[in-house]
């Protein structure tokens, strides 16, 4: 979980933080999916969504950028996990792509060595979870809510 | 919808969680610490004093759900499921700190809910996910990534109790 020996280092921070970058290139694409399966009434929430990971991936750019590290670029489209052709598709398509960060900084807090990078971690963890509330509810899943945002399933 | 071959947007996100990093955080939610970070980032007497105060948190928390329950039965039924996390929670908490193990349990009577049992409820949720989220800062590794997910499983409880 960490350098060779073990320890946590600024590189094993990175390397975190680029995989969450990951992440967010592929929840700001995702959204467009997302949004372009509801209705009128419901777009504006994938639209919000959407802005926040966006807002996240170019501070997550410009920090890696700041540091000299080569930041990840996002792919031109992704392979979705199954079809979306309806709004409880959409929605739970949202639920993935907020799990999927989730999964993401929650890694970047076992990986971090900066107080301020796990502040932003923690920050960001819980904003999806917030927005995997709201689509896990329009789905139909239940509960709605994760106990353990992020970490692998026992 | 996508060029071929694309990145499997299913899945990768956990994916790269689990191949290179879930060891240490699997075992932590399993109850097994020993795979948390060694050396210049093993875990220190003031880390281990900070992590065992997020136990009683979170035993309060529970103990919070008990009594708004039973101050408000439709309440109970209501948040069931959110009881349950919350209990969830604090056995990995329990089980990443053994040593805090021992403490009694919290309690909460029902007469302190007061009227607004709800509203008193979520009041404690977010206090605790505050709470978590401050102590995740003075973590490192498995358990900075543990209370760091709590205190976001605590803000969606929030929401829900909004």
């Amino acid at each position: 979980m960490a350098d060779g020996n073990g320890a946590l280092s600024l590189h094993t921070e990175n390397d975190a933080l680029r995989a969450a970058l990951a992440a967010e290139h592929v929840a700001v694409w995702g959204y467009g999916v997302v949004g372009g399966a509801l209705g009128p009434d419901k777009r504006a929430t994938a639209a919000a969504s959407e802005n926040a990971h966006r807002d996240v991936r170019d501070k997550v750019t410009a920090l890696l950028v700041d540091r000299k590290v080569d930041p990840v670029r996002e792919q031109a489209a992704y392979t979705l996990p199954f079809p979306v052709l309806s709004a409880v598709d959409a929605a739970a398509l949202g639920v993935v792509l907020e799990d999927g960060a989730a999964a993401a900084w929650v890694r970047v807090l076992d990986q971090a060595t900066e107080r301020s990078t796990r502040q932003l971690a923690v920050g960001m963890l819980s904003a999806t979870e917030i927005r995997a509330v709201g689509w896990r509810g329009a789905a139909g899943k239940k509960p709605v809510t994760s106990a353990l945002p992020g970490l692998p399933k026992k | 919808m996508s060029s071929t071959p694309s990145p499997a947007l299913s899945g990768f996100p956990r994916r790269t969680l689990l191949a290179a990093s879930a060891a240490g955080l699997a075992l932590l939610v399993s109850g097994c610490t020993s795979g948390t970070a060694q050396g210049p980032d093993a875990v220190t007497s003031k880390q281990e004093t900070a992590f065992d105060a997020q136990v009683a948190t979170q035993k309060a928390l529970v103990a919070a759900y008990s009594a708004a329950g039973a101050a408000d039965p439709e309440l109970k039924a209501a948040v069931a499921d959110l009881a349950t996390q919350a209990g969830e929670q604090l056995t990995a908490l329990i089980a990443a700190a053994p040593g805090a193990t021992t403490s009694s349990a919290a309690s909460t009577s029902a007469a302190a809910v007061g009227p607004d049992a709800r509203g008193w409820l979520r009041e404690q949720v977010a206090a605790a996910a505050t709470s978590h989220a401050t102590a995740c800062l003075g973590q490192t590794g498995a358990r900075a990534a543990l209370l760091g997910s709590i205190a976001a499983g605590l803000r969606g409880q929030d929401e829900t109790l909004a």
